[in-house]
């Protein structure tokens, strides 16, 4: 218990830069999944088998594979990202990919008769889109994307395998340097916990309001 | 940036030399291994997921309290752990047996997570099931177990076939975890590849195309088993796009 207690600043930093690296591949992954996601429904001839492309690869395809690609794969195209920035940008690729599906079945959801009437009263494209599908797409899109928020927050402890210095890097090396294994550990786990219950109770809770105010 | 690398013929031979094909063959038997292996881990622990998941889902939904609540409990605790963290506090807590093979703490954290992610479905699938059925088995004399192995699950575990493969599809991303600690599993080889040849961006590329070509199989299985059996009961099951993100 003692290590516990001399480590526990240790931890809590580790704990840190699993929320900095969380907040900021949540915001690349929101930003870069709408875009995707709207990229999906357009019209246009060819753009949504792109953005198909896009989704099956990055979904289909290891985080871990992913985070060695943006670190030690872009260095021999002359692009070397720090490793906190290698790993925001693979969980943020990585997870936008999630988005983009969950924002075009919510766009998808919207019924073609809001679409026509917005569109039979002179409304472009875009401006249905702006003004009519994506608000109302909005509310639908919103639990998943909660999910996928608890799910980004766990795949932070990937980027501990290219020695990002989150809650499990942390954890690994103190472990290491004191084989204090199960105390250890077990604080790592009741930290992880301590993030993501919460996470999943807001979750259920939104999920609960959306569904009484769409009906 | 520099493509001069990424286009660079010799740095693709290793893998894909058609004119002398002696490393390329060599480089695809040795990543062959590793697939071998991650494939057999995929198996081993989803079969075992799917055994155990189905014991806490129905342990989930019994009214007993006693029962009920340290499943819950479970259940939502380790689907709210990263699955890395499983994996490694089963290796460093294991570390203690001489001549561990490593794919068993592997299996084992695989197996631990996902269980519990398939609670997850198949209890949803349970309760997806019209109260209906059960009140009518009862009705017709059959006991609670008999009803729920030979009318309900039947039901549930066949509209559970996507979410089911979803996170078939998860397990098998996953598994390439198991190369932190040191695992000569499918990635693992392909890092070992591209260290002795010196071409990590092809290699790696190759083995997330790889890993693609799997998982959009499945997921294509998947979307086909569906139609069919939608077709088959002509019904649309109002599930929710479950795609486990993990």
């Amino acid at each position: 218990m003692k290590v516990v207690q001399d480590n526990l600043p240790l931890l809590l930093s580790g704990l840190g830069i699993t929320a900095q690296l969380g907040a900021l591949a949540l915001l690349m992954a929101l930003a870069a999944g709408t875009l995707v996601g709207v990229v999906r429904v357009l019209p246009v001839p060819g753009l949504p088998w792109l953005g198909a492309a896009y989704v099956e690869f990055f979904r289909n395809s290891p985080l871990l594979v992913q985070m060695f690609i943006w670190f030690f794969g872009l260095p021999t195209i002359g692009i070397s990202l720090p490793p906190f920035w290698a790993a925001v940008t693979a969980l943020g690729i990585y997870t936008s990919a999630f988005v983009a599906e969950v924002v075009r079945a919510g766009i998808q959801a919207v019924s073609r008769g809001h679409i026509e009437a917005a569109r039979s009263m002179g409304l472009s494209y875009l401006q249905t889109l702006r003004h009519v599908v994506l608000p109302q797409a909005f509310s639908i899109t919103i639990p998943p994307l909660g999910n996928l928020s608890i799910a980004l927050a766990k795949n932070t402890s990937i980027a501990s395998a290219i020695a990002v210095g989150d809650l499990l890097y942390q954890g690994e090396l103190i472990n290491a340097r004191t084989f204090a294994t199960y105390p250890v550990f077990l604080t790592v786990m009741a930290l992880y916990l301590v993030v993501t219950v919460p996470m999943s109770w807001g979750v259920n809770l939104l999920e609960g309001r959306l569904v009484a105010y769409r009906r | 940036m520099n493509f001069d690398h990424l286009i660079d013929p010799k740095l693709w031979a290793p893998l894909f030399d058609l004119t002398d094909p002696t490393h390329a063959q060599a480089s695809w038997r040795f990543l062959g291994r590793g697939l071998l292996l991650t494939l057999q881990i995929t198996v081993i622990a989803a079969t075992a997921s799917l055994a155990f998941g189905t014991v806490l889902a129905l342990l989930r939904l019994t009214r007993n309290p006693v029962i009920h609540y340290p499943a819950l409990v479970l259940i939502e605790g380790v689907r709210a752990l990263p699955v890395l963290f499983i994996i490694f506090f089963t290796w460093a807590a294991m570390l203690s047996f001489r001549d561990l093979a490593l794919w068993v703490p592997a299996t084992i954290g695989l197996t631990i997570y996902t269980s519990a992610v398939t609670a997850e479905i198949i209890r949803a699938g349970i309760s997806s099931i019209d109260r209906g059925q059960l009140e009518a088995s009862r009705a017709l004399g059959l006991s609670y177990p008999v009803a729920m192995r030979n009318v309900i699950l039947p039901q549930a575990l066949r509209r559970m076939v996507p979410p089911l493969i979803s996170q078939l599809i998860t397990l098998l991303k996953d598994t390439s975890l198991a190369s932190i600690i040191g695992l000569a599993e499918f990635f693992q080889q392909g890092r070992t590849l591209y260290n002795f040849w010196g071409n990590p961006l092809q290699t790696l590329l190759t083995v997330a195309l790889v890993y693609m070509l799997i998982n959009t199989a499945l997921s294509r299985v998947s979307a086909r088993l569906e139609e069919g059996r939608q077709r088959r009961e002509k019904t649309r099951v109002q599930t929710r796009e479950t795609v486990a993100p993990a």
